[in-house]
Parts: C-alpha cells; structure tokens; sequence
C-alpha cells in the first residue's frame, strides 16, 4: 500500500494530495479519511510537475487534458507537466476499484486537479515569500518561476520545493481567473502523440523484458467451456515451442517467439468439455428476447410517468414497431496481452493495458497465490479500450503461465480469441409504443426493452433477479421527452454469452430504439421528426437548444441533391446532450453518409481539439456498428472471429464530413468519449427511412436489405 | 537458416525459419516494435512497412521471400518525415495502435501518387482500419503531407 508519508519521501518531492468527497462512498484508507478519491500531483526539486493519476490513457486524452489543467492552475510550460497511470494504491480508489470508465476522467478530475494544483502554487509562493522577506501577495507563479516584479527576482520553483513541503497547504486556495488560463480552451498538442507517431514502444505489447518468452493462448471456442485434456506433444513438435502450460479454458502454448508460440497454439490438439449451451446460435437467443416482449412476460418496471392506459385509451391511433440489436465486439486494434516477471523479492510486476487496475491485481494476486501488495501494475498505454479492457478475463492465465515456466513470459491472445472470449455490448429487442391525439401529438409513451442484463455478467456482484439491469433502459429511463404519460419497462432473458460495457454501454442500443421510433412515430403522423422532438422537449430550454443548433447548422429542412436525405437524432448520456444529423444517399445500394452535423453540450470544455476529436471518433465507430457490426453466435461461440467476417468501418466509408458544434451551456461539465456516439446509428436510420420509406428496425444495417 | 535483411538501411542478420512473417521478424528478432500485430491475416494494415518503397502487409510476408529488397519501418521514417509532421499537425492518433501502419501506408501512397484526390487518398488508404475512428483526421493529414512534400520538392 501506498500511503501519503511514503509516497513523500520515495519522491523527494513536493507532493499535494488530489481529493474529492465521494458522498456515499466508503472508507478506503485511514490515512486520508473517509469517502475521498486522491491523487498525487507532485513538484520535483527540477521543477518537472508528475501527476500519478488513477486514469487510463487509451485514447481519449484525458492526460492531456489532465496536464493543461495543470499547467494553468500551477503555472508551468505543458511541456513540463508528465501524467502518468499510477499503481493501484488506496488513494487512487472510487468505491473501492480504481479504474477508467464512464466518460468521467476530466469532468470528475477538473475541479479537484485544479484545487491541487492551486494549493501546490500557494505553498510555493508562500515559501519563496519566505526565502525573500516579501508577502505572498506580491509574488506571481508563471512558466515554472516565482517573480517578484519590483525587485525584479525571479526562482524556478524547483529550488523551492523543499521548503515548500514544510508548509501548510491551504484548504481553499484562490483559482486563476480565466484570463490567466494559457492552455485550458485553446487548441493544445496532445501530450501522447509524439512518441505514437514515431512507432516508439508505448503499448502493452511493445513490452520487452530480459529472458522474456512468449505465449499464446488456444482458448475454447464455447463460451466458458472447460478443457477435457490436450496433447502436449502436438504442439511441442513445432519449432520454437518450449512448453504447454494449462489455462482456465484453454491452454498457453509457449515458445521463444510470438510466431512459434501462434502456431503451436493452431497446431495444439485440445479437447473442451460439453456445455448445456453446445448449440446455442444467434436465431434461438434472438427468439429468446422476443418472447420477452410478449404478454407472460415478466417485467420490471424503470419508469411510470402519467396515466399511460388512460392515454392509450384515449388514443386516436396507436403506433407500434419492434426492433433489435445483436451483441457487439469492442475489437480495439491491439488483442489482449500482458507481459509478466515474479522478480527475486517476490513481487510480481505486470506490464498490462487494463481499464480497471485493481481488478485485474486482484485477479493477478489470487492465480499467483500471493498477496495483492505483492503484485506491482504497470498500465501502459492502451491500444484501445472502449470497455473491452474494464474486465480482467486475460490476466490469470498469464499469471499462471509465468508461474509454470518461471520465466517472464509474454502472454497474448490472437485476434481470434479477442473476438471469440466474448464480454461483448449486449444484443436486446425493444417494442415501442405511442398514443397519438387527433392531433398528432404523442400522449403516451411505452417502451419495454428485452435480453440480457449487463450487470449480472459483467459486476463481480451478478444482479439479483427482480432487480433492473440500468444499463438495459440507459437514456430511455432518464429520457428528457416529457409526453403525459411515458412508461419505461426491462424483462431479463439471461444468456451465457459474457457482457461488458462497449462504449456509451446501453445509450448504443437504447438511443437506436427511441430515436428510430420517434421518426417512425413522425412518419406516421405525417409530422416533421425535428418538429415533433422541439414539441416533446418544449419544456427544457436546454435540450432544445442543442437539437436547434444541429438543425440550423445542417440546413434542416433544405433542399438536397437528389437522392440524399437527412436523418436526426438526439441522445443523452455520461451528462452531455447531443444531437446529430446525417445526410446519407445510397451508393451501389449501401447508405453512405455524406456529411454528419454534431451539435455537443458537454457543459464546458478544457480541450477543444480533444472534444472534437472524441465526437468525431464516436461518430466513426458508431457508424461503423450501425452499418455492418455484428456477433453471430453459432454453436456457443462466436462465428465471426476475425475482421475479415467483422468488418470495421473502413476508410471509404467513413462519414466525407464531420462538423462538431460544441456548446458550452456552463451547465455541469459533462462527458466527451461516449456522447458522440449513441446518436448516429438512429440519425442515419432515420435519413434511410426518409430516403426510401423504409423503417430498418434492426441492425446491422448490412443486414436488412441496403447492401 | 541464415536470414539477412535490409532494415531501415541497416544489414540485419538472424537465424530463423525463412516461412516467419516479417512482421515477427521486426518485433521479436530485430526489436523493432513500431509495426504492429492487429489480425494475422493482412485484413487491418496495422503492420504495413514498406518493402522497395511499397506498402505491404508484414503480418504475411515471409521473410525468406524478402531477398535483397530494401524493408523501411516506422523507425526508418526518422520522425520528420512530412507524413509524421502532418499526422502531429492534425493531431491524428487516439490511441495510436494502428498509426505506424496508417502513416507508412500514407507515405507509400504519396510517393507513387504525389498529389491524390480526395478519392485517391480514401481508396489508397482502405486497407489500415482504425477502430477509434481517425479517419477524418487521416484524410485532412494526407492533404496536408501532399502540401508539405511538394513544397519541399520545390524548395
């Protein structure tokens, strides 16, 4: 455990501890008091400013956006500000876990960084104060000096930090005015990119460590089937391969390099026991979820707005449409591996690019059969996360490996497995149903929503039966349209098929269901979907304003070129509201979408480069899963295993033009890495229906007649 | 068998079967990690270098079949190049993975197609997949990199 005197002296250096309450939240470390989440931010005698931080760098820029905070609050050059992931240590927990997910790593971090940051600035400047006989208040903190202008000295606060850590630091320290603010809002540099540019060795799988060997795991192609038994010698007939060591489900086949441990791992005759789910395929599990949407169904309600049979009573017509997602892989570009050393003190280090820190040391700790202060986590960077790597499934094997063959050993999984372990976005069905007055005004809204619960696959805890699944009605729950009476309900249809969170989690099938209805319900009607989503907002000022925007800036209700229609959405989730419009033709019979509109309001905003860039790829990897992503399951596994069966959106594909409108409404900072992405499945749905006049009420898109 | 090989300029020599991908002959043999392991079976681009100035696929190409052809990998690009400068400028990479393999993919199909149209670039560049959707950001840096590269040539 890390505890604060500790970290102190092993630094050398002036350290302020980063903390937030965390309401609920229990104690985790004595040391720190209760319900507070902490990191380190700390000032080395070269003035060099470290932030040992709990999030994970995958991507998205959060350390980016980390060290501008930084930099402005203290006073330094950017260039000067390092983040880096910390080791799992008490302080660096929420709840218990440390760990990067929900869109959180700056809107959570802004206010605490900055409060650090200013309380490390007031104690260097009460400490030069002191060395010079001068009152605080007449010194300023900029580009990594104390200056005193009437004397004109000046001191690099590196030679201050030693006595600034003997000093109190203040609780509430003063923050700059914006206008003292270099970085925060202007167009900065990532921090990551220079070395990714210059393909240096940044990733998991670049780690290299002395005798290091390589293993590869064959895994069952069922969902958690166990191995029946193997045959060592077929693989140890490959050159190269040293050993076979037994895995939970499989086997790691081991060899002095990646291709030789790859093809002894084909070559490896293994045997799986039989599960009662042998035969499971995508047709009975897609079967399965639509009986949860008829009548003996047992439901679990999530909303109960208004009198919804009194409005369906009333109704002057009545619509209703079925759809359905199927489960999804996260497929980041760098499969699962790890490299793990059981040094000589008996510690165990591993070089990981996990999400979730204290869950795989956890993990790590129980196959190793040691304590968890005795494994030492090394996040490196990620190749790609999107809440594939919040679980912990690859790392007890490695563990194990390293264990048997008591050398450091490479673990990794092909692109095969990476597919084929599962921990995939859950596939659902939802049924919709609106009442319409004479009007044509929705009156009543019903939504139920059918299949697998997330959280019993994916929480350590399950989820007891009864109990709702949040992530099966996300944003439909919370849904900011306000007809007189909305209902909202969940049936469970568990499935073995493992689940984790996949980016925006159940804003991704959800906001396709309530937003694809909201145009079907239009069509209907025979009303303008944006006129009818002004009309079920009218009451939030708000809401109505991001829509607005994105109609404006896409020229709603103008002309097109023939053959081009628009489509619109508007989902909110990870606290940012955002609309989007597509302009999609068909080409050769596919859709492509010529020009994507994104009007964001995240509140307010530390990197405006990096917003955007989230947006854009948001829209890019949930168009990717609308137009041609798909699981197929066939006898209890994954069929598709690899990208030549999983197409990713391609380059050619892509949107020709992405325009993120960002809205700082200076509401509560909201999230950035997930918001983008819900709404462009629906918004290019919805063009497609009113290019064609056909409702496409399930995805992938690919499959329902466009290509 | 013996195995010699052109790397970034370099003569490079190491004992292996001459059936081994380039791609784990860079990584594991020869240390150079910048090409990157995405698929195996050359459908994701996130190993391409450059064999005599051409894109092509590590991940299936033999090294025995390599010869005495010239291989140029990220780390041969030397960190200036007009694609790498351009790739900053536009602030392309998220996570990254697939960058190394984007870059020499774009450096290929500038030297052969100095100056691409839209169309060109989105063709030239369909083979590397990026997951965290970059693309935009691709295409705009490939314009860029054309400007840049000729530029130069005219200076």
């Amino acid at each position: 455990m890390v505890t604060r005197r500790e970290f102190v002296l092993s630094s050398g250096a002036l350290a302020v501890a980063v903390s937030l309450p965390l309401g609920a939240c229990r104690a985790v470390d004595d040391d720190f008091g209760p319900g507070f989440l902490t990191a380190y931010l700390e000032v080395a005698p070269d003035g060099r400013v470290t932030l040992h931080s709990p999030t994970t760098e995958m991507g998205q820029g959060t350390h980016t956006g980390h060290a501008v905070i930084i930099a402005d609050e203290l006073g330094v050059d950017l260039e000067r500000v390092n983040v880096v992931t910390a080791e799992p240590a008490d302080p660096f927990r929420r709840g218990g876990q440390m760990g990067s997910g929900g869109s959180w790593g700056v809107r959570y971090w802004y206010e605490p960084l900055r409060k650090a940051s200013a309380q490390a600035r007031e104690v260097l400047l009460a400490a030069a104060g002191v060395q010079w006989g001068v009152a605080p208040s007449e010194l300023v903190l900029s580009r990594g000096e104390v200056v005193h202008e009437a004397t004109r000295r000046r001191v690099g606060i590196g030679t201050l930090v030693a006595a600034a850590s003997q000093l109190p630091v203040p609780d509430s320290p003063p923050l700059r005015p914006k206008s003292e603010l270099r970085y925060t809002g202007r167009n900065v540099p990532r921090v990551d990119l220079g070395p990714k540019i210059r393909g240096e060795p940044v990733f998991s799988s670049d780690v290299e460590r002395s005798g290091m060997v390589y293993a590869c795991a064959r895994l069952s192609p069922v969902f958690g089937a166990e191995v029946d038994g193997f045959d060592r010698d077929s693989a140890k007939r490959v050159p190269g391969v040293l050993d076979v060591v037994p895995i939970p489900g499989g086997a790691a086949v081991v060899a002095a390099h990646t291709w030789a441990a790859m093809r002894g791992a084909e070559a490896l005759a293994i045997r799986f026991k039989p599960t009662p789910h042998d035969r499971l395929d995508s047709a009975t599990i897609s079967r399965q979820m639509r009986a949860g949407l008829g009548p003996d169904a047992k439901t679990i309600k999530a909303r109960e707005d208004g009198d919804l049979q009194a409005a369906m009573k009333a109704a002057r017509r009545v619509v209703e449409a079925d759809y359905e997602v199927p489960y999804l892989a996260h497929a980041p570009m760098e499969p699962w591996n790890c490299t793990v050393e059981f040094n000589a003190e008996s510690v165990l280090h591993i070089w990981a690019p996990v999400q979730t820190q204290d869950r795989n040391r956890n993990a790590a700790a129980a196959a190793a059969g040691m304590a968890p202060e005795k494994v030492r986590l090394h996040t490196t960077l990620l190749g790609g996360g999107f809440g594939r790597r919040l679980g912990s499934d690859g790392i007890a094997a490695a563990v194990l490996t390293a264990k048997a063959v008591k050398r450091p050993v490479k673990f990794f999984w092909r692109r095969e497995d990476e597919f084929g372990q599962g921990w995939y976005r859950p596939a659902q069905v939802a049924r919709m149903k609106a009442a319409l007055d004479a009007d044509g005004r929705v009156t009543g809204l019903h939504v139920r929503t059918a299949g697998p619960a997330l959280s019993a696959s994916f929480s350590p805890q399950g989820l007891p039966a009864g109990q709702i699944d949040g992530s099966s009605v996300q944003t439909i729950r919370e849904s900011r349209y306000k007809p007189a009476a909305f209902h909202v309900e969940w049936v469970r249809v568990d499935q073995p098929v493992p689940m984790a969170p996949w980016r925006s989690v159940g804003a991704s099938q959800n906001g396709y269901f309530l937003e694809c209805f909201v145009d079907e319900v239009a069509r209907a009607a025979g009303r303008d979907p944006y006129e009818l989503r002004r009309e079920l907002l009218a009451h939030d000022a708000r809401a109505l304003n991001v829509i607005d925007t994105a109609a404006r800036s896409a020229g709603w209700g103008r002309s097109l070129p023939e053959g081009r229609a628009r489509g619109m959405a508007f989902v909110e989730s990870y606290g940012s509201l955002c609309a989007e419009v597509a302009e999609v033709s068909l080409k050769d019979g596919r859709p492509f979408v010529h020009r994507v509109v994104c009007a964001l309001d995240c509140g307010s905003i530390v990197l405006p480069d990096g917003v955007r860039s989230q947006v854009e790829g948001g829209i890019v990897q949930g168009l990717s899963a609308a137009l041609g992503e798909a699981v197929n399951i066939a006898n209890g596994g994954a069929d598709n295993r690899n990208f030549d069966t999983y197409p990713l959106l391609r380059m050619t594909q892509a949107p020709e033009k992405i325009e993120a409108i960002i809205i700082e409404s200076g509401e509560a900072m909201g999230g950035v890495g997930e918001p983008s992405l819900p709404p462009i499945a629906p918004a290019v749905v919805n063009a497609l229906l009113a290019l064609t006049g056909k409702a496409t009420r399930q995805l992938p898109i690919s499959n329902q007649g466009f290509s | 068998m013996r195995i010699t090989l052109k790397v970034n300029g370099q003569p490079r020599q190491f004992d292996a079967d001459p059936d081994l991908p380039l791609l784990w002959a860079l990584r594991d043999f020869l240390g150079l990690k910048g090409a990157k392991y995405g698929c195996g079976i050359a459908a994701c681009g996130a190993c391409t270098v450059h064999v005599n100035g051409a894109a092509r696929r590590a991940c299936v190409v033999p090294v025995g079949s390599i010869g005495d052809a010239e291989v140029t990998t990220i780390e041969g690009l030397g960190g200036k190049h007009p694609v790498q400068q351009a790739w900053l400028e536009a602030q392309v990479p998220q996570c990254g993975y697939c960058q190394a393999g984007q870059i020499m993919q774009a450096a290929a199909l500038l030297e052969q197609t100095p100056k691409p149209t839209p169309e060109e670039i989105r063709v030239g560049m369909n083979g590397v997949m990026c997951r965290c959707g970059t693309y935009p950001r691709i295409e705009a840096a490939v314009r860029r990199a054309a400007e840049l590269m000729s530029t130069k040539g005219e200076g």
